[in-house]
């Protein structure tokens, strides 16, 4: 449970395709400065050009319309050849291109001679040439330019001035750029504003966050402070029905862990019964007639596998309600496997490990590691007469499992149990460590049947140390299988480290307990045993 | 067999645990008296002279730690809890208000027996030859049971002083707590580290000038403990 939760929170942040939800704030603060930004400058494009053009086009209108009246006035006494000098002499001349057009006859004053009377577009021209004056812009060779067209009415003839308005153009170009920048800065800094409000807009929902995950990772007492969003309309019922739902989680979780408990009381008293008086049956069992003697051995036999049943079956209910807790030791390792196997085998199993594992303590649960070989070591004495030899080795990660995410310092320490039965079917292994199922090898059992937890019950016990189990074949190729439990090799300094951040009372209650690192430790400060 | 005589007094408020017990350590050659409440255990014991208490933790009335307390402010009798939870807390408690070993249940009247008399067992002789153990200021006589610090007599229970005999048979020797379970307590191989480790708190609060800097009775990071010669 714990490891899932764990990992999903961690997958959750890894997963970057999906922006959390401050950067989806910071990206929609940005995109509305963007788009407020857009509309600002065009809008300040359009007006502004608008404006110096109307401007521009009404000071040349006046004056065009200004020359043409003193253009009108010179060449009514001048000869053509002299139009030239008049229009040479006109204010700003050169400026402007100045075309005039009379019968016919044309003449330019303009040093671009691109602006000939034929670049007039034929609608100005048909426009001035029926009496009307008039104002037009166009483009010349890439060149915006705008073009005044009037009738001179005495000669009966057409007189233009073209003006470029490219410096127009060159400053709204600029101003473009400008806005442009603008709108640029505006929606970075937008971002960044957004992101770093939403930090405070979002501080209550990290803060269940937070209190979410350390919910998952099993601190069932964890409550967000509702005080402090108590004047919040849209956080308050958040907070309580968080409160509300851890609470009530918390209780069912205890109340398991009660029913667990309660089971167990109720069990348990009966067995006791049943076990001595059975005890005290069979104190005198060759007084009894054959056919009682039978029945009484076959009592007893039940009663063992029952009260085994009951055992682990509150074993497993204390995993399921949470209610197990991990009592890390400084343990050396092989010393415990080779006393462990000794001990339960009676010395007939050899025990073989790895040179380097012989003087090391790691830090692991000693009582569970036991429960793991003692199961192992039954399951192989009920299905497979017995185990051929127990294994303890270091293993570092091969290049496939470096491959598939394993760091490369992560050390594990490997048990194994072999035995020369009949093996697990490929399609029986990963199931057999599955909750009452005996696999395959359920059909060919003698009397002396399991109940098909203890596999289950080594799962959990290695999980909860972070190792894990699987079944495979034997080293040797054999027939047989090879039941193997892998623990993290944690070095014996980490426990300490771990414990060095708690309470000077606690680290100093380890030191006179023997480095237990159970929680149970602070209740062992108070010491009411006997005095002097 | 059990020493003919020993008496055994069962504190248990389930009348069929109580009479099935009974029968069965009867068998084993125990005499065993009975008492149903916490109340009943306590008059007893003042009354009958008692080599050995079982006492359940849930008892109606004053609860088996309380029972526990006040036979240890009696006696240092050796007494036996029998708890139907292992957890944790339940253990700890019982071994902190004086308990020396513990059960649960349900559990094999032989397992019963063996503990009891693993608990019985006198301490191992030393070496012959050498009646006194000298460390520092603390002095052993192992036959007569006796442990003086200074000038002044500590006094232990007996399975505080099998531990500290046991340790100090082989001075400098490290024994884990696997090793200390079986010799002191007669468990096997899934005996519960706590017991130990609980003993040995005791004892350094009765022979250690500074219990919580401790020179006599050290811990072996990892392995377990010795006594420092």
């Amino acid at each position: 449970m714990t490891d899932h939760a764990t990992s999903f929170v961690e997958d959750d942040r890894r997963f970057g395709l999906h922006p959390g939800l401050r950067a989806r704030i910071a990206i929609c603060v940005a995109i509305v400065t963007l788009m407020a930004s857009v509309v600002v400058a065009a809008t300040t494009m359009t007006v502004t050009r608008r404006t110096l053009i109307d401007q521009r086009e009404e000071s040349v209108s006046r004056r065009a319309l200004a020359n043409s009246r003193t253009v009108e006035g010179s060449i009514g006494r001048a000869a053509t050849q002299d139009v030239q000098t008049v229009l040479s002499s006109l204010p700003d001349a050169g400026k402007p291109s100045v075309i005039l057009a009379v019968n016919g006859q044309t003449v330019t004053a303009s040093l671009d001679t691109r602006f000939g009377v034929d670049a007039i577009p034929r609608s100005l021209k048909d426009r001035v040439e029926t009496g009307d004056s008039g104002i037009m812009r166009f483009v010349i060779e890439g060149q915006p330019v705008v073009a005044i067209g009037v009738p001179l009415s005495e000669q009966g003839g057409s007189y233009f001035e073209v003006y470029r308005l490219d410096d127009i153009d060159a400053g709204l170009r600029a101003l473009g750029w400008t806005l442009v920048l603008a709108t640029a800065l505006s929606t970075i800094a937008a971002g960044a504003v957004g992101y770093w409000a939403s930090r405070y807009t979002l501080r209550p929902l990290t803060r269940i966050g937070e209190a979410t995950e350390a919910v998952a990772l099993g601190q069932l007492d964890t409550r967000i402070d509702y005080d402090e969003y108590a004047h919040d309309a849209d956080l308050a019922p958040l907070v309580s029905n968080f409160n509300a739902m851890v609470e009530s989680l918390q209780d069912r979780i205890d109340r398991d862990a009660r029913f667990a408990s309660d089971v167990s009381h109720e069990l348990r008293s009966p067995l006791t019964t049943i076990n001595a008086a059975i005890q005290v049956l069979s104190n005198s069992a060759d007084q009894l007639p054959e056919r009682s003697g039978q029945a009484l051995n076959l009592l007893r036999l039940d009663v063992e596998r029952f009260t085994q049943l009951v055992e682990d079956l509150l074993e497993i209910s204390r995993f399921d309600a949470g209610a197990v807790r991990l009592e890390l030791d400084g343990v050396a390792i092989v010393a415990l496997v080779t006393s462990t196997v000794a001990n339960l085998t009676s010395g007939s199993v050899p025990v073989e490990s790895d040179p380097i594992l012989d003087d090391m303590v790691i830090a692991c649960d000693k009582r569970r590691v036991a429960r793991i070989l003692a199961n192992y070591l039954d399951n192989a004495r009920k299905y497979a007469d017995g185990a051929t030899g127990v294994f303890v080795e270091r293993h570092v990660p091969d290049a496939e499992e470096i491959e598939a995410g394993v760091p490369e310092d992560e050390l594990t320490v490997r048990i194994a149990v072999e035995d020369r039965g009949a093996g697990v079917p490929e399609s029986e292994r990963a199931r057999i460590f599955d909750r009452f199922n005996r696999g395959d090898q359920g059909g060919s059992r003698g009397s002396d049947v399991g109940v098909g937890l203890g596999l289950a019950l080594v799962a959990e016990h290695a999980r909860l140390q972070g190792g894990h189990v699987w079944v495979e074949d034997r080293d040797d190729g054999g027939q047989g299988s090879r039941f193997v439990v892998e623990l993290p090799l944690l070095p014996v300094d980490d426990v300490e480290e771990d414990l060095s951040a708690a309470t000077p009372e606690a680290a100093s209650a380890l030191t006179l307990t023997g480095e237990h690192k159970a929680i149970s430790i602070g209740t062992l400060d108070q010491d009411t045993g006997v005095t002097p | 067999m059990a020493a003919v005589g020993t008496r055994i007094l069962t504190v248990e408020d389930d009348e069929r645990i109580r009479t099935s017990v009974k029968l069965a350590l009867e068998d084993e050659g125990w005499q065993v008296e009975e008492a149903e409440t916490g109340e009943d255990a306590i008059s007893t014991f003042t009354r009958e002279p008692t080599d050995v208490v079982l006492i359940d933790i849930m008892l109606p009335g004053i609860d088996g730690f309380e029972v526990c307390r006040s036979v240890r402010r009696l006696s240092d009798v050796p007494i036996i809890m029998v708890t139907a939870r292992a957890d944790t807390h339940d253990v700890v408690a019982g071994l902190e208000a004086g308990a020396d070993d513990y059960l649960t249940k349900p559990f094999a009247p032989k397992e019963l027996s063996a503990r009891i008399r693993a608990l019985l067992r006198r301490a191992r002789p030393t070496v012959p030859g050498n009646p006194r153990l000298r460390f520092g200021d603390l002095e052993i006589v192992p036959q007569e049971g006796v442990v003086t610090r200074g000038d002044e007599q500590v006094h232990l229970t007996k399975t505080e002083f099998r531990l500290l005999v046991e340790l100090a048979n082989h001075p400098g020797t490290v024994f884990s707590r696997e090793d200390l379970l079986e010799k002191v307590w007669g468990h096997g191989v899934f005996g519960d580290g706590r017991l130990v480790d609980v003993h040995v708190r005791r004892l350094r609060t009765k022979v250690e000038v500074d219990p919580a800097n401790p020179r006599h009775v050290v811990t072996v990071r990892g392995l377990g403990y010795k006594l420092q010669p």
